[in-house]
């Protein structure tokens, strides 16, 4: 395990003797099951309400009591239903365009961005960071109409993918991510590049965007989780059944229609699982690519 | 002729050079985001601060409504509103559960987690699935499991409290800040794995050389050596705590008990956005935003001391 | 000043032009006629009707178009409509405006005075008849037009009282002390987890499916503001705030929110609600009963909570006078005949029984609506309405739902907030 993560670092370059295994004592038995036991009682009580949420969606019944946690009577309606109260494969449609095109502009503007803070000296540079992790501070629901006006009046964006997506387009976590990565390059390989007579736009092209492939994917996971789970924008944005992302029509579900099936909980569970299972398995699936020294470089900074 | 006009050139160009840095196309890489920055976060805010000084209410385009100037007056309001002061309150503790509960924890399960540890896949998976999943769809199985005929309740038994947690106004405002502790400790987990790749391995060695168990290094090494990332942890936990919003909203049922449950937020999106008073809610916001400043600027100050 | 500041500010000085100028949006003309757009909840039978409406109309009317859509009816409706009018992108007609809001959007200039068309006044009164002039705004004039009405009423569950030892067919719950009784037995004896089950949290409009409702019943017929006079900290309003004490003292009424539906599910053996709920109690044998007072009256003296919805017309509609034609249209006998057939709900009109006979002859049970639906109280038509409500809320939560405070005091602090907030 300790190997994959040397393996990673020596592919994007760095070749320190900052330790890839450290931690205090290693290695002896006792101390791996002292050490394994807690992890393992922690897991669970993290994982067991996921447990709990894919036992209830399979249920028939609402159980509330501790036999609710035991697999059997196992059943797929709950899907059905919710599938029949909000069309699951059309809100997972409109979650992926939203998602994808905040990915989208993050990826592209924040690579760009996240280069010139970290490697580009220009005047101002320091400015734009601070005022970057100052406007992180507000809060969403302070902005809101302004931002509902600005996009729906002014813009005439209301009931579009582009009015969903524009407030979201570039998350500044995963510009917080690319300028840390592109920080803890060494400046030489971008000097000699420069020397050779490259322009900023080549270099871009040929030694950084191919260097940073695990940043791309650690900033893309991180940036996938605000849109995807978003309710409150797009239900204030969009006011077709059809353009509504999954997180709002579950939302809606909640509110509404949930009063009339007959395992109103158990229905809501199973949209949940629609909704969550995406995410986990895209995160499990990359998890090798998610390399931590990527999020946590320039740290000393 | 050349060695005239040559000098008073190169000298303009060293000074474009100073005033616009090595590196000019930088402004063009960054142009997209600092557009972005001012549309969607500065131009709102400071619409909202505007409006923070008039007793303003969003109208009809083209509609003839009055709005006075009140000044300060908004700000005396909040200041005096009893639910304000709950809400305050209520932040109060909710950080001081969660931040500590945060470092803490995500340090020691990092740490753990750093070592040799069969299926640490699996492990790092089960710790952050909590943070990639909706609250939306989470909010209804802490419901399930807290309620008073719920598995919580049940397992008490006597001990359990009535009334049950959710509803209990004591318990209301912990129960949102345990919930949100363990729903962004996987983040925050990450954070710190990062940070323990940096230190060197050769403290540990030295440690071990000098005698020392696995707390002492822990305390004199680890700790240490990931002292940015605790300022990091510690500064985001803030930032984002003091804006929780969606659990009172929706685990809670908008308030909770008496209001007991209710944040600064919640209730910037109930004056602002319910009632229509989006003047007093910009000041709420206003305020807000200045108080996590200077908490924040507290932390990094006293955490980068010594 | 480094030039990425500079164009920082030139861009945010322009945004912040463009959003003061409020030049956007259509500007509001009596215009004349053309194609409209309406929205109306998505409750699903209210969307079969809506599109039913939308398609007859169509078919008369090729040149006036009217598009219909859908809005989520839940608690957030009234944010969204709200937005929207900021906006300027609400449609022409909204069939499912609350009244409790129309203080709101009549202050933010975003609906259009019915009272100016030349028969405005006239189609309103004489459809819905005395009970139009609760809808009408403080300065006389009507910005809404009532439409349907739930009356809210007491469901009880036939196989729950029958198994806790009571009489399904004539259930005692006319005054506050059977009514306690019936629940404690139905508790004790029924196997139901409440004996009924409202919505312990503070949302400002929960308490139209608890206090209110009783509180017009046990005063004859009064709002909870009349003449800019709070009325609810007298006498009758702190017997019906002790009643509703001791349900939840004595645990019958649970201080959590219920998942799902509580009558619908079993959980509780009574409801109090309106007909539209009918929808979702497929599986349960339900009987209605009106709500109780506390010495009991007869059945045709009670007055209810409305729970009605009203349209209103929108100030950024273009087309108005398709948009009032259509109005009136959806609003003619027949197919006021239709949405009682399709919805179960009840329209604003005088005379339901009369007007519709073989409907009621048909569904006989809701022939008690119809009748409760001549005696209904809306919320009081003032300024700062929403304000109010969540005023009126966090006081009776805390004395009432939680008891951590005294009715009396509460309520008298209230009422004070209350009168300065209606003007």
């Amino acid at each position: 395990m300790a190997a994959i993560v040397d393996r990673d670092r020596r592919a994007v370059g760095l070749t320190t003797s900052a330790g890839g295994r450290p931690g205090p004592g290693e290695g002896r038995a006792w101390r791996g099951l002292g050490r394994l036991l807690p992890l393992l009682a922690g897991a669970v009580l993290f994982v067991f309400p996921f447990y709990y949420m894919v036992v209830l969606s399979l249920k028939q019944r609402p159980e509330v009591g501790p036999a609710g946690v035991v697999p059997v009577g196992l059943s797929l309606r709950n899907y059905a239903d919710i599938d029949q109260a909000i069309d699951l494969g059309r809100s997972l449609v409109n979650s992926a365009i939203f998602t994808g095109g905040v990915l989208f502009c993050t990826v592209v503007f924040g690579l760009l961005a996240g280069y010139a803070l970290a490697q580009l000296h220009w005047r101002g540079r320091e400015v734009v960071f601070y005022a970057m992790l100052l406007l992180l501070a507000l809060p969403f629901q302070l902005l809101l109409i302004p931002l509902y006006v600005l996009v729906a009046r002014d813009f005439g964006l209301a009931d579009s993918y582009l009015g969903m997506v524009l407030p979201f387009a570039l998350n500044s976590a995963a510009i917080f991510i690319f300028r840390q990565f592109f920080l803890q390059l060494p400046r030489e390989l971008f000097e000699a590049a420069r020397l050779d007579g490259a322009s900023e736009l080549r270099i871009l092209a040929t030694v950084v965007v191919p260097l940073s492939r695990p940043a791309i994917v650690t900033a893309m996971l991180v940036t996938f989780i605000g849109p995807w789970n978003e309710f409150l924008w797009p239900f204030l944005i969009t006011k077709q059944a059809a353009l509504q992302p999954l997180a709002v029509a579950l939302a809606n579900f909640m509110s509404n229609v949930m009063q009339r099936e007959p395992n109103p909980a158990g229905a809501l569970m199973a949209g949940a699982v629609v909704l969550a299972a995406p995410v986990v398995i895209l995160f499990l699936f990359f998890q090798r690519q998610f390399v931590e020294s990527s999020v946590g470089s320039g740290l000393k900074g | 002729m050349a060695a005239v006009t040559s000098a008073p050139g190169r000298g303009r160009r060293r000074q474009l050079r100073v005033r616009v840095g090595e590196h000019p196309i930088g402004y063009l890489f960054v142009l997209p985001y600092v557009v972005f920055l001012a549309a969607v976060y500065a131009y709102p805010f400071a619409f909202s601060v505007y409006m923070s000084f008039y007793d303003w209410f969003f109208a009809a385009p083209g509609a003839e409504v009055e709005r006075p100037f009140v000044g300060l007056g908004n700000y005396a309001a909040a200041l005096a509103d009893p639910l304000v002061h709950v809400a305050i309150r209520n932040v109060a503790i909710f950080l001081a559960i969660n931040v500590p509960i945060t470092v803490v924890l995500s340090l020691a399960l990092a740490a753990a987690l750093n070592g040799v540890v069969p299926l640490r896949a699996f492990f790092r998976g089960a710790y952050f699935v909590p943070y990639v999943t909706a609250s939306v769809a989470v909010v209804g199985v802490w419901y399930w499991l807290f309620s008073g005929y719920g598995l919580v309740a049940r397992l008490l038994g006597p001990l359990a409290p009535n009334p049950p947690f959710l509803v209990n106004p004591r318990w209301a405002i912990v129960m949102i800040a345990l919930y949100v502790t363990w729903k962004q400790l996987g983040f925050y987990v990450l954070l710190y794995l990062a940070a323990l790749q940096n230190i060197p391995r050769e403290l540990y060695e030295a440690a071990r050389v000098d005698g020392a168990g696995w707390w002492r290094s822990f305390l004199a090494v680890t700790v240490p050596g990931v002292r940015p990332a605790t300022v990091l942890v510690v500064i985001l936990a803030v930032v984002v705590g003091a804006n929780f919003f969606t659990e009172p909203y929706l685990l809670t049922g908008g308030g909770g008990p008496d209001n007991q449950s209710i944040s600064p937020v919640l209730l910037i999106y109930r004056y602002g956005i319910e009632q229509n008073h989006p003047g007093y809610a910009a000041a709420i916001g206003v305020l807000l935003v200045v108080g996590v400043l200077a908490v924040s600027a507290v932390h990094r100050f006293v955490l980068e001391r010594e | 000043m480094s030039i990425g500041r500079m164009l920082g500010g030139v861009a945010a000085g322009a945004l912040l032009l463009t959003a003061c100028g409020g030049t956007g949006g259509p500007s509001p003309s009596a215009g004349g006629h053309g194609p409209i757009e309406i929205w109306y909840s998505n409750n699903q039978q209210e969307v079969a009707w809506g599109k039913a409406m939308v398609a007859a109309w169509n078919q008369q009317h090729p040149g006036e178009k009217v598009t219909g859509e859908e809005i989520p009816a839940g608690k957030s409706s009234e944010e969204v409509i709200g937005a929207a009018i900021t906006a300027g992108t609400t449609p022409c007609l909204i069939y499912n405006t609350a009244p409790a809001a129309v203080p709101q959007f009549q202050k933010q200039g975003g609906l259009v005075d019915l009272s100016k068309f030349p028969d405005g006044n006239s189609f309103i009164e004489s459809r819905t008849g005395d009970r139009a002039r609760q809808y009408r705004s403080p300065n006389g004039d009507y910005f809404q037009m009532p439409w349907k009405t739930n009356p809210v009423m007491i469901f009880y569950n036939k196989d729950v009282f029958q198994k806790a030892g009571l009489d399904p067919e004539h259930p005692q719950l006319q005054t506050y002390e059977q009514f306690l009784g019936t629940a404690q037995q139905v508790v004790a004896k029924g196997g139901v987890r409440a004996a009924i089950w409202p919505a312990p949290t503070s949302e400002f409009f929960q308490s139209w499916f608890d206090f209110y409702p009783l509180f017009i019943a046990q005063s004859g017929g009064k709002q909870l503001i009349e003449s800019g006079q709070p009325q609810f900290d007298g006498p009758t309003g702190l017997a019906v705030a002790q009643f509703w004490r001791q349900l939840y003292a004595r645990g019958l009424a649970p201080r959590e929110a219920a998942q799902g539906d509580a009558f619908g599910t079993g959980q509780a053996a009574m409801a109090i609600v309106g007909p539209w709920a009918i929808a979702a109690y497929t599986n349960v044998h339900w009987g209605v009963v009106p709500v109780p007072t506390q010495n009991g009256m007869p059945a045709d003296q009670i007055h209810t909570f409305s729970d009605e919805k009203s349209v209103a017309m929108y100030s950024s509609c273009r087309h108005r006078a398709t948009a009032w034609d259509f109005l009136k249209f959806t609003m003619s006998k027949s197919n006021d005949g239709k949405l009682l057939e399709m919805t179960g709900q009840m329209p604003m009109r005088t005379d339901l029984p009369g007007t519709y006979p073989s409907y009621f002859q048909t569904h006989p049970a809701y022939t008690l609506f119809a009748q409760q639906a001549a005696r209904t109280v809306e919320v009081p038509n003032v300024p700062n309405s929403i304000e109010i409500w969540q005023e009126f809320r966090n006081a009776y939560a805390a004395s009432v739902i939680n008891g951590s405070q005294s009715i009396d005091q509460a309520f008298r602090e209230a009422a004070a907030k209350i009168k300065q907030l209606a003007g």
